[in-house]
């Protein structure tokens, strides 16, 4: 059998078939990609240049160590009380301000249980309302409801995000720092201050510059 | 001639393959209501239009006073956009020359990127987050840093009017952003601002940009800047009237944005179509005439040599055929031409006001009179009033 004559046809339908946009594209994952478990603290294959959880861990974590370091609060006589002052964002990543002091409270109470008090002045409106009731009568009291026992902060916990950020066609750049003070409620004395701080780049695809 | 059959066959086998893409169909009836239709095509049209209608739907929802919606559409997005790093394979196909940019997940031009996050901005200052609406103007600039070679970087007024009245508000220094927003004025120059001006009023109105392709394959991406009958605001309450021209143009923004880098992958993809478009035609030419010559002349080698030509030229067509230019023109058709912006100071309570849109002689234009009932709190929050010439009414903040 003469193949020969076959050659030039079977070169075309090859050719055809590797450039007519006849091609199969294998997809990677044509089912999804199942929810995957991950620490809060590690980098997830989903990600940008801007504020994640890892950070908010990293941060958190060195901030409440650093407290508990802190002469005013591990030789306090007694408990003092801090109320938490909602940190500033500065950077233009919008973001769930309350987050990092909720985390800071969470640490400083779960791992250094008696060392300080966190008082609860984002629930007053709802405490003055329940003493009101106690006072009126409406309810019962444990304790005499006129004494005033809400207590004052002795230390104000806040902090400021600030950053700084580049933007060229040849990617995006971004600099976050993350600052946390310790004011003293009488003197208004920063008590303690500690910093940490976060780069991250990223290029996106061309397609999209 | 049956030596011939084979390769016949196989021109046709290719011509019949020519076009086999698997197309993954979203049929979704539109209703024409945007309320309705964003939602249904955020959850069931193409994955790559999500950010479109969110975009769309969201434009619309703040008009008709759904916060919500919006909130809900531009925080998906913007995650999306904020997640656009590093290696995405729609935006991989989109380059390649077999398929159309438009296989891109849709996250839109600079101009329509910065809008999200305005509009998600003025959201969060109306929920008592002037911080957080200030990070959405500061992305909002940021985005529009992002092109190449671009001359009008980072140049909206209002953006940087914005930053530096959120900084004031807050208690620091918002001087230097107010710097810029006047170096940037063309249109209207923004006053200084009123540390007691609780009443921010966000307006916008007239037509926005349209994409459109041009080109001899269409690789040419082109807006089209609709004229606007409104050419200012006047808003009147409490015995105060205050008429606002422009501070932005959409329209400005979305042809000075600079050049795309996408622009030369298309550039490249029609240079291509082109060349494979000619090459095909001269090998389908000349592979004909040579075969019928070695047909004529009985000579065998010659009709072979003219088939394989021929069929090459069609390969060629083929490819030629396949490859797509086409430039993207989704739009996020809602979008507005003008944006401004006023402060006022009202004490506390309920007021009525009403917002004219005037044409270029400053009368009212009919049927666009909005009625606003604003109700003004006790305490240092400010009150976030949004009117589109777009907007329903009455309304009530």
């Amino acid at each position: 059998m003469n193949l020969s004559k076959y050659r030039s046809a079977a070169i075309n339908l090859a050719l055809a078939g590797l450039l007519s946009g006849c091609v199969y594209e294998k997809e990677t994952h044509p089912n999804g990609v199942p929810a995957t478990e991950m620490r809060p603290d590690e980098a997830g294959f989903v990600s940008g240049t801007g504020i994640e959880s890892q950070d908010l861990v990293a941060v958190t974590d060195k901030m409440s160590r650093s407290i508990l370091g802190t002469p005013q609060i591990a030789n306090a006589q007694g408990r003092p009380c801090i109320v938490l002052d909602p940190v500033k964002n500065d950077t233009p990543f919008p973001i769930n301000k309350d987050i990092f002091l909720t985390r800071i409270r969470v640490q400083l109470n779960s791992k250094a249980a008696g060392k300080v008090t966190f008082l609860a002045r984002d629930r007053m409106e709802a405490l003055e309302k329940e003493r009101d009731l106690k006072r009126s009568g409406q309810v019962t009291a444990g304790a005499d409801p006129n004494a005033v026992e809400f207590k004052g902060a002795d230390f104000f916990l806040t902090g400021t995000l600030q950053s700084i950020t580049t933007r060229t066609s040849a990617g995006r750049s971004d600099y976050v720092l993350y600052v946390f003070q310790l004011i003293d409620a009488r003197t208004s004395e920063i008590v303690w201050e500690d910093s940490a701080e976060m780069k991250k780049q990223g290029l996106e695809d061309a397609a999209y510059r | 001639m049956k030596r011939f059959c084979p390769a016949f066959f196989c021109a046709v086998l290719l011509v019949s393959l020519c076009g086999c893409v698997t197309e993954h169909e979203h049929d979704v009836v539109l209703t024409g209501n945007i309320l309705v239709d964003g939602p249904m095509m955020v959850s069931n049209g193409p994955p790559n239009d999500r950010v479109l209608w969110e975009y769309r739907t969201a434009a619309a929802a703040i008009r008709q006073g759904d916060d919500q919606l919006a909130k809900q559409s531009l925080d998906d997005a913007i995650t999306r956009l904020g997640g656009i790093y590093g290696p995405d394979k729609s935006a991989r196909k989109a380059r390649s020359y077999f398929h159309s940019e438009r296989v891109k997940n849709f996250i839109g031009e600079p101009y329509e990127r910065v809008m999200a996050y305005y509009y998600r901005g003025i959201l969060y200052w109306r929920d008592g987050e002037p911080d957080n609406a200030r990070a959405c103007f500061r992305s909002g600039e940021i985005e529009d840093s992002s092109s190449e070679g671009e001359q009008y970087t980072a140049d909206y007024v209002i953006l940087d009017y914005l930053d530096g009245l959120a900084t004031t508000k807050l208690g620091d220094d918002g001087s230097d952003a107010f710097a810029r927003s006047l170096r940037e004025a063309h249109l209207a120059k923004p006053p200084p601002y009123d540390p007691n001006a609780n009443v921010l009023f966000f307006l916008e109105f007239g037509p926005g940009p349209v994409k459109y392709a041009t080109g001899e394959y269409k690789e040419e991406l082109r807006f089209l800047i609709r004229q606007s009958r409104v050419r200012s605001a006047r808003i009147n309450v409490e015995g105060q009237t205050v008429t606002i021209g422009p501070w932005d143009d959409l329209g400005f923004q979305a042809t000075t944005r600079g050049g795309r880098i996408m622009d030369h992958v298309l550039k490249d993809k029609a240079v291509f179509k082109t060349g494979t478009d000619i090459a095909g035609k001269v090998g389908m030419i000349a592979g004909t005439e040579t075969a019928l010559a070695g047909l004529q002349s009985h000579n065998q080698t010659a009709g072979e040599v003219g088939l394989g030509l021929l069929a090459a030229g069609i390969v060629t067509e083929i490819v030629s055929a396949s490859v797509t230019p086409h430039a993207d023109t989704r739009t996020w058709d809602n979008l507005p031409r003008y944006l401004t912006f006023t402060a006022l100071s009202l004490p506390p309570g309920q007021h009525t006001a009403t917002v004219e849109f005037l044409n270029e002689v400053g009368e009212p234009l009919p049927n666009l009179t909005k009625t606003v009932t604003i109700n003004v709190p006790a305490g240092k929050q400010d009150k976030v009033v949004f009117v589109s010439d777009r907007s329903a009414t009455p309304l009530t903040i």
